[in-house]
């Protein structure tokens, strides 16, 4: 293709645009999200290598109360994802004060997710499982439990802090609806990487007597 | 630099996202009531693994509202991602093998 | 629609005022490359004296080397080695060596320095978190060297650190215990200073290009940069979870890594459940890509520079940006080569050895492009061009003797010996120095305003290329003979005859390394004595050519700079200008 003779051409990949019609910074989040999903995964293929490799794996969560718990947990999220699209629109409407309600209240899911989860932790420490053993099976329960479950909380929490940084900023009139709609596409992978924890973890160790 | 060419791209109104947040209510309720099937183990992995990849793509697709995007920020991020995931199942053979080794060491 | 429209909205910061702003937290991505090429310098010499310790240990294991038992009491009493802080020496040198010089120099020294530059933008995409990239990585490397001060030492892993070795802590042995827990955190650090990074390559290629530089008139470099950073953000993100896995066996009592019944020094350990492969398999899964992301800017810096030295474009530019993709994407799929005698299923060794012989193709395709372009050129054989001939070379080298290692039945044989250590050496530690080193010569005079001296700089060249040759040639042959690696000392009967092959890599790597003392002092001299430089003086055709050398603040003084036509326009027929520069409109000049 001749292109030596025209500069300036319409392409949006011929620089000096967005190829992608979105910010850099949105840009950024979305690599950061498919980054961060390759490490989760690779959590998630470790963990399930080892069940595989274990013929004596625990299956331990009792209909009541853990899977009940879990899938409470999962309601939460979820619904806390639809607040959180509801703060985007919002922002995207220029409607401040409803932006910043609808992120608090994405906020206080994070937060009630995470009292679940760490009132179901507690139980199960409760009942003696540890990182190194547990009264059921192959030590690596605990372990693998743990640690995915714990990752996948971390990011649940350092999420509720960036939504209320980026709340208040965007109450503040510092932050711009993109950021709102950029801080929305990391809750809403977090709930993302929670649709293959609950399944994975969960529903397949549910004891069914 | 010049100025940028950003289109103003189609978004789903609150109530369409209202239905896909439904949907993934429903899809969840039929993972918990797939679990107490008493299927066997390869039939129920699949099945969730199957449903939490649609779960997946509903809410990339709408709430992180990639359908709306550029075709082209779609093929850039998630092949590459699937490929890599998918990847990871080359490592699956060997946890095979150990499961064997083990059971029959026992 | 609310978007950040302008992508030049996001760099309109001002000068930076005060020397903390200006040299050590700037934003300023020239900056922050320097920080990373002379981070990348450090650790390079750190590495190097390390392999002097061991080739010194490997020639002459009895002698007492002095100063050594002042760094480690109990690794080196009386100055003599023992066989584990051998081992403790050399996992360090390959993990300085891999991370904070390969991964490092190529992609966020040069990188960070020209990519931004060569677009024609400001600066980078997210300036702030290249400036956090950058203090992340000297903490890790920090971290990493620490390891050297505690009690211990580092540990006796290897930079690989296979489990159950690495995962059993200190019952394992020296090293093993805090040692290798730094190990382990400053790897993970690592990690997540090269993921910010990689993001920040891949928005910045993609939106901060200037008007009329389009995908196809990027320069090669810019290419093998963006190839890369899409390989870290992959691969990086595997690294992570399995080195907070090991630390958790570790601190955690788990046992990700470590089966049931392992008895170390007849102690049982109280693990159970866990898997040693499954670490190899995390580990080399980014690995692998990791090796091509040590060499694909060396690809780029390579090509690039063959164009100005042969004063004639590339043979493909097409079929080389292809290679540098298809290398890139076959690179997530052969990791397994590393583990062919790792009790791995067989049938996996030839999922593994088919894709590994494919990607030895377009790495064939790329030495032939580099060939051909050579080919009947009318060369200008500046020092920057006789390394990146030199690469040539050396790249072919390393590359051939990996079609022996690609293959399980040879490498049943050729695995873990001296063969496996001449192959990497030559392609990541010669092949992608080599790169290192055209970048140097070729932009010392953009980065410092300075020209270093030709004659020091052919002389380094010329010594190095025979002292590396002399250095690692040898060790095919060691390998074929038997010569195990990770070895401290020779001992077994077959191996008392290659003593005095030892010996002779031995004083090679020492004359080599002495040899590059000739660089260190053309670099510093040159930055403060060499001939001013003019801001194109290689008349090359790319766009940091077009800024004053050393480019001011924001790169083009406040102008954008528009690209009209591909790079490396050199002796383009019918042209009146021996060379064009990207940035040159007059429509007349057409190929």
């Amino acid at each position: 293709m001749s292109e030596s003779d025209v500069a300036m051409t319409e392409s949006t990949w011929s620089g000096g645009a967005l190829p992608y019609a979105i910010s850099s910074k949105k840009l950024g989040m979305w690599l950061f999200i498919v980054a961060d999903s390759i490490t989760f995964g690779a959590m998630l293929v470790a963990y399930a290598y080892l069940r595989v490799a274990s013929p004596d794996w625990p299956i331990p969560f009792k209909f009541n109360p853990s899977i009940i718990n879990a899938t409470v947990m999962t309601f939460v999220l979820l619904s806390s994802s639809i607040t959180m699209v509801a703060a985007v629109q919002a922002a995207k409407e220029g409607r401040v004060r409803a932006c910043v309600g609808w992120m608090a209240a994405t906020m206080f899911g994070g937060v009630l997710f995470d009292i679940l989860h760490i009132r179901e932790w507690l139980g199960l420490i409760h009942e003696g499982v540890r990182l190194f053993q547990n009264p059921w099976g192959s030590p690596l329960f605990g372990a693998s439990f743990f640690s995915l479950t714990g990752l996948h909380m971390t990011h649940v929490t350092l999420g509720v802090i960036y939504l209320a940084v980026v709340a208040i900023g965007f109450g503040r009139k510092k932050f711009s609806a993109d950021d709102v709609e950029i801080s929305g596409l990391y809750w809403h992978f977090v709930d993302l990487v929670w649709m293959f924890i609950f399944p994975l973890v969960y529903l397949i160790s549910a004891r069914l007597r | 630099m010049s100025s940028v060419a950003v289109h103003a791209h189609a978004s789903a109104g609150m109530s369409w996202f209202m239905k896909v947040w439904g949907c993934l209510l429903v899809l969840t309720g039929a993972e918990v009531f797939l679990t107490y099937e008493e299927l066997r183990l390869e039939v129920m992995l699949f099945l969730l693994m199957a449903i939490s990849i649609v779960k997946a793509a509903l809410i990339i697709a709408y709430f992180m509202h990639l359908r709306y995007e550029k075709r082209s920020l779609f093929l850039t991020l998630i092949p590459a991602l699937v490929f890599v995931l998918v990847m990871m199942v080359v490592m699956f053979p060997d946890s095979f093998r150990i499961q064997t080794m083990r059971l029959i060491s026992n | 629609m609310d978007h950040e429209a302008a992508p030049s909205a996001v760099h309109h910061h001002s000068p930076p005022q005060g020397f903390i702003w200006k040299y050590i937290f700037s934003l300023d991505h020239k900056v922050i490359g320097k920080q990373y090429y002379f981070l990348s310098l450090l650790a390079v010499i750190t590495g190097m004296v390390l392999s002097w310790l061991m080739r010194l240990h490997l020639a002459w294991g009895t002698a007492a080397i002095p100063l050594l038992d002042k760094l480690s009491p109990n690794g080196a009493p009386g100055g003599v080695m023992t066989p584990e802080y051998y081992l403790s020496l050399m996992t360090l040198h390959g993990t300085i060596m891999v991370f904070f010089v390969l991964t490092t120099a190529p992609q966020a020294g040069f990188g960070n320095y020209i990519l931004p530059i060569q677009i024609g933008a400001e600066d980078m995409a997210f300036p702030r978190l290249n400036m956090l990239s950058f203090w992340v990585t000297f903490v890790s490397f920090v971290t990493l060297v620490s390891s050297l001060f505690v009690s211990d030492g580092p540990p006796i892993s290897g930079w690989t650190a296979y489990a159950p070795l690495s995962a059993l802590g200190s019952a394992g042995g020296p090293g093993l215990g805090r040692g290798q827990i730094l190990w382990a955190l400053a790897i993970a650090t690592f990690c997540v200073g090269s993921l910010l990074g990689a993001l920040n390559f891949i928005a910045t290629t993609i939106d901060l290009r200037a008007k009329g530089m389009t995908l196809s008139r990027l320069p090669l470099t810019c290419w093998a940069w963006f190839i890369t950073a899409i390989l870290s953000l992959l691969a990086f993100a595997v690294l992570l979870p399995a080195c907070v896995l090991l630390i958790l066996d570790h601190i955690g009592g788990t046992s990700f890594f470590i089966p049931a019944g392992l008895v170390v020094s007849d102690a049982l350990q109280p693990h159970a459940g866990g898997s040693p492969l499954l670490w190899q398999h995390l580990f080399w899964f980014f690995g692998h890509p990791e090796v091509y992301i040590a060499i694909v800017p060396g690809l780029g810096i390579v090509s690039n520079v063959l164009a100005c030295t042969c004063r004639k474009p590339l043979l493909s530019y097409r079929v080389l940006v292809g290679c540098m993709i298809a290398i890139a994407f076959l690179s997530f799929t052969v990791w397994g080569h590393h583990m062919f005698l790792s009790g791995m299923s067989p049938y996996s060794g030839l999922t593994f050895s088919v894709p590994t012989l494919f990607i030895t193709i377009p790495a064939a395709i790329v030495c032939l492009i580099w060939l051909g372009t050579v080919y009947g050129a009318k060369l200008r054989l500046n020092t920057f061009g006789l390394f990146a001939i030199g690469f040539i070379s050396v790249f072919l080298t390393g590359g051939l003797s990996g079609f022996f290692l690609a293959q399980p039945s040879i490498d049943t044989y050729l695995h873990a010996t001296y063969f496996v250590v001449g192959h990497f050496h030559f392609v990541m530690g010669v092949a992608a120095i080599f790169g290192m080193f055209t970048g140097t010569y070729f932009w010392f005079p953009k980065m410092f305003g300075r020209m270093m001296n030709e004659t020091l700089g052919k002389i380094h060249f010329w010594l190095t290329f025979i002292g590396v040759y002399c250095i690692f040639m040898p060790m095919h042959y060691l390998g074929f003979a038997g010569n195990v690696r990770r070895y401290a000392a020779f001992t077994d009967d077959y191996m008392l005859p290659l003593i005095p092959v030892h010996k002779f890599i031995t004083v090679a790597a020492l004359t080599t390394g002495a040899v590059q003392l000739i660089f260190i002092f053309n670099l510093f001299w040159s930055m403060f004595r060499g001939k001013l430089a003019s801001a194109n003086p290689w008349e090359a055709t790319e766009l940091e050519w077009s800024t004053p050398s050393p480019p001011p603040f924001d790169n083009f003084g406040g102008q954008h700079p528009v690209v009209y036509r591909p790079p490396y326009e050199y002796n383009v027929e019918g042209a009146t200008a021996e060379f064009i520069p990207q940035f040159t409109p007059d429509p007349v000049i057409k190929a």
